[in-house]
């Protein structure tokens, strides 16, 4: 019956030459070779978020009005409710954490020299857009903490020179956070945003199918016999099938035994709370701009900071640009030092800021 | 060498036939709880902070009526010269729920005799603060009370 | 010889004019005939001394009229009224102020019809006010007082609202019979407003206003010496300031709270009657009243002469009532009267009230424990919570009910709050019972989780296996 069917399926759409190619397919087997899943897992916490992000919108109702309410219909009253509400907190969460590993894993293997640059490229945009699903979608149940949280991140972006004010009234949808703000997150989060990351992640994933997985460094110096690989199919897409599972295993167990909070209704009125800050994948720019003095010469110590970061960014974004050694294989000391630097400020940041 | 691979293919199929089993249930216990979050819950929707108190013709001039809002009862008045009016049914003294008096044609609560006049203020009784006002809007045929 | 009694009869003559001070004012108005003159020979400022013009100025040595009452040496003739005040203040300083911080001041100041110091004291007859003569002695004061605050049409241009029906009214009272009787232990006017620093009543620093007037009261009611002779008891202050309307007024400043003229009445202050304690009380407590007359105990307690309300919850001393009150045990109130379980008509209603009260108020605790305990698992029971406060009506109409003294009102003002209660014990159940569902379907899901990883594992070892 197997073979009746794929015989159907190659008349209809002469997939026979995929198949062999990817039948051939193989994924370098070696000590650091695990690092290699965290890709999977960051696609795999995606499909979560897309999955329990749609059924959240059978019940979610947008507005200053109506969204904490509905949120709180949806952990109360709806069947399991509260268990896809908890995931899909928690997987955006652990999306984050994936993806920062993966990128570093990526970076200090080198594995956007050539040709893998666009793959880099396109990768960097979707970290990007991560972190916009998480600060837009940390808004929508409207609740005290996300909304002085959205006051304090959007007001950072009027910081930037000349273009930071117009920004930020275009993400505010006017001059301060109201309902308005909330429709457009909204729509940004569940409309905009995805269609934009599938296009991108189509991209990303195409390259990787057609390029193959990147080899170590090590190996441009081994004989092809001493290089050892796993075939993609089946062996490393069910080992990543396997760690998917337990990964699913692990967002149930954080659902039920640390579920997401939902606080109180956000109360424009209302003082910040002390203490307010933005949730954890931001604080180490946030704690770091606060190290920076008022002012530095004649600017604006935040205006500073933030044009750091940007400068920062764009550097790490150009890096197989003026990467220029490990192309010609040689070992790129510099490379590894900034990249251990920018793990151990983002990893103090971080702590000092959740302190 | 024969019993080997005699062995070898049954083993296999019992893995494969196990492992087919226990996706099958794996699959059940993801479908199971998506097809019940479809469910409509008991209470249609969730309570938000504007709803439609009564019909536009449920209440004569000089009537009454005590009805749901948020967690709390309020009260939708329709005074004698034909306004409407709607305030918190919590009243001000000891939290008992108020009730319109069309024979005195003032909002009064059973426990301790407190008054409050058509404009929520408490005239008479032991209450110490007006009645929390709201906001009234007709649209078609309901009366739509939010908070103000 | 005849010279030399002349000069005798002149000396001595003279001695007498020197010895008697000069006061032509009076010699030449007695002589007049004027009434001022001749009744002033009976005041008591003349009798120590002082004469016409320690008040009215002018020369008293003087025997020429003109230079007797001559404006240059100080003759005023008849004072202003509102001179009045300041000339007497000359020596009684003391109580001008007084008179002109109070409203009477206050009233002569805009209008000089208003009361001076000689309106109550007289004026050219004054005498001292123990005096029984003295127009403000004790036994004289109120009608003193009555001759304007029982004159509407003079009230009236100084307060229109002010009633003019208090002199009445005391008539009436305990206080104004025995003044009548002659007693001048008894309250008059001044014991409780004071004589001459008279505050507005709404004034806080009136003794008649609202928080003072259970000190003012108590100035002699709680003065054993004081009401020895009347046999009344002396401990009513104490038991009011421990009682919920003692507290109220006194500790918590609760304007509404009855103070002592809430229920004797101000002017006519008498106890009420046996048969007015519950009309009395029915005042504020309307619901409980109404209930009360119709009920049982009213009619057995009028035959029986017992002060209706007072009975359970006393007079003075009114405790905040518990359910405990109802009931056959010792603490119990029933229990004084309806003593006999077995046979007495009202068990069944006062064990029915009892279980019904006792429902509400364990079941109220019980389902807020229950909902507490969901809460600290984690679960989400806000709305639950807000219907439990539905009981708290619940019981206070059940409470009031009490007092119709029958089975049925008491059950049917219950039945909501118990309604309410079941459904929130309900949802707290659910709450808990979810709880321990989502941990028992976490632990179904690992399970099956575990199986499905461990056989992925073997068969991903088995392809690792075929392809060596």
């Amino acid at each position: 019956m197997k073979s009746r069917l794929s015989d159907w399926v190659q008349e209809r759409f002469h997939l026979s030459g995929l198949v062999e190619f990817a039948a051939k397919k193989k994924v370098p087997y070696f000590r650091g070779s695990f690092w290699y899943y965290f890709g999977g897992v960051s696609l795999f916490l995606f499909i979560v978020q897309v999955v329990t992000g749609i059924l959240l919108l059978m019940y979610y109702q947008p507005g200053a009005k109506t969204a904490f309410e509905s949120v709180h219909f949806i952990i109360s009253k709806v069947q399991f409710g509260w268990l896809i509400r908890s995931i899909h907190s928690w997987s955006a969460n652990l999306m984050v954490l994936s993806v920062f590993i993966h990128m570093f894993s990526v970076y200090f293997t080198k594995a956007f020299r050539r040709p893998r640059e666009l793959t880099w490229y396109s990768g960097f945009v979707l970290f990007g857009l991560v972190l916009a699903f998480g600060f837009s979608g940390y808004l929508l149940p409207w609740n005290t903490l996300s909304y002085f949280a959205t006051k304090v991140g959007t007001e950072i972006t009027a910081v930037v020179p000349v273009v930071g004010e117009p920004i930020m009234q275009l993400l505010r949808a006017g001059n301060d956070v109201t309902t308005s703000t909330l429709t457009r997150f909204f729509g940004l989060h569940v409309a905009i945003f995805p269609a934009i990351f599938t296009v991108i992640l189509s991209l990303h994933l195409l390259l990787i199918q057609v390029q193959g997985i990147s080899e170590p460094e090590s190996w441009s110096e081994y004989p092809e016999h001493k290089k050892k690989f796993i075939p993609f199919f089946p062996n490393f897409v069910l080992k990543d099938l396997l760690l998917w599972l337990i990964v699913l295993n692990v967002l149930a167990i954080l659902a039920v035994f640390y579920p997401w909070e939902l606080g109180q209704k956000a109360d424009p009125f209302a003082p910040a709370p002390a203490g307010i800050k933005p949730e954890w994948y931001f604080l180490f720019m946030y704690q770091s701009l606060k190290y920076i003095p008022a002012k530095l010469w004649l600017f604006d110590g935040e205006v500073v900071g933030v044009l750091l970061f940007g400068v920062a960014g764009l550097l790490w974004f150009l890096v197989p640009m003026w990467d220029e050694k490990t192309p010609k294989g040689l070992r790129n000391k510099l490379i590894n030092y900034a990249g251990i630097l920018a793990v151990i400020f983002i990893i103090a940041m971080t702590i000092l800021g959740v302190k | 060498m024969m019993t080997g691979q005699e062995t070898e293919p049954s083993r296999r199929s019992f893995l494969d036939r196990l492992l087919k089993l226990s996706v099958f249930a794996w699959a059940l216990s993801i479908v199971y709880p998506i097809f019940a979050y479809f469910k409509i819950p008991p209470e249609a929707e969730s309570t938000p902070t504007n709803i439609a108190a009564a019909k536009i013709n449920e209440l004569q001039a000089n009537q009454g009526k005590v009805f749901r809002f948020g967690n709390q009862p309020a009260i939708l008045v329709k005074t004698p010269d034909g306004q409407w009016k709607a305030f918190s049914a919590v009243c001000t003294h000891l939290q008992c729920t108020v009730q319109y008096r069309n024979d005195l044609q003032k909002i009064w609560c059973a426990c301790h005799n407190g008054i409050y006049d058509l404009n929520g203020a408490n005239v008479a009784g032991p209450p110490p603060r007006p009645l929390q006002e709201f906001k009234v809007t007709t649209k078609g045929d309901d009366v739509f009370v939010s908070k103000a | 010889m005849i010279q030399k009694l002349l000069v005798v009869i002149s000396l001595v003559f003279a001695a007498f004019a020197f010895a008697e001070e000069k006061n032509t004012c009076m010699s030449c108005h007695t002589e007049t005939g004027s009434p001022e003159a001749i009744a002033f020979k009976s005041d008591i400022h003349f009798q120590n001394g002082l004469s016409c013009s320690d008040c009215h100025g002018g020369d008293p040595s003087a025997e020429d009229m003109e230079a007797a009452m001559n404006p240059a040496k100080g003759f005023i003739g008849k004072p202003k009224p509102a001179d009045i005040p300041v000339i007497c203040g000359t020596c009684h300083g003391d109580m001008q102020k007084d008179f002109e911080t109070g409203v009477h001041g206050a009233a002569l100041k805009n209008n000089s019809e208003g009361p001076q110091c000689v309106s109550c004291h007289g004026i050219h007859n004054i005498l001292r006010v123990k005096d029984p003569h003295s127009p403000v002695s004790a036994l004289n004061i109120t009608k003193t007082c009555a001759t304007c605050h029982s004159n509407a049409a003079y009230i009236k241009q100084f307060n229109p609202g002010l009633p003019v029906d208090e002199y009445e009214k005391y008539l009436t009272s305990v206080h104004g019979k025995r003044n009548a009787l002659g007693d001048t232990k008894a309250a008059t006017c001044v014991s409780c407003h004071s004589n001459h620093l008279i505050y507005k009543v709404k004034d806080p620093r009136s003794p008649v206003s609202p928080m003072k007037i259970p000190g003012t009261c108590a100035t002699c009611h709680s003065n054993k010496k004081y009401m020895a002779q009347y046999k009344i008891p002396t401990n009513q202050y104490d038991d009011y300031a421990q009682s919920v309307h003692g507290v109220a007024l006194l500790k918590n400043s609760d304007e509404s709270a009855p103070a002592c003229n809430s229920c004797h009445g101000n002017h006519g202050a008498a106890p009420p009657g046996a048969e007015s304690v519950a009309s009395v009380c029915g005042q504020c407590h309307q619901a409980n009243a109404e209930l009360y007359d119709k009920s049982v105990h009213r009619t057995v307690f009028r035959e029986n002469s017992l002060p209706d309300c007072v009975v359970c919850h006393s007079n003075h001393l009114v405790k905040h009532p518990e359910d405990t009150m109802i009931g056959f045990h010792p603490d119990s109130l029933c229990g004084s009267c309806h003593s006999d379980v077995a046979t007495d008509r009202a068990a069944p209603v006062i064990k029915a009230m009892r279980t019904t009260l006792q429902g509400l108020t364990r079941g109220q605790t019980e389902a807020e424990e229950l909902l507490n305990q969901a809460e600290q698992l984690g679960m989400d029971v806000a709305e639950a919570k807000y219907t439990l406060k539905d009981v708290n009506q619940s019981l206070i109409e059940t409470r009031v009910k009490v007092h119709s003294f029958a089975k049925e009102p008491v059950q049917e003002s219950a039945a909501p709050g118990l309604k309410v209660i079941a459904e929130a014990r309900e949802a707290g159940h659910a709450a808990v019972k979810e709880y321990y569902f989502r941990r028992k379907g976490l632990g179904v899901s690992t399970l099956l989780l575990t199986c499905l990883v461990v056989l992925l594992y073997l068969k991903i070892r088995q392809i690792e296996k075929k392809q060596q």
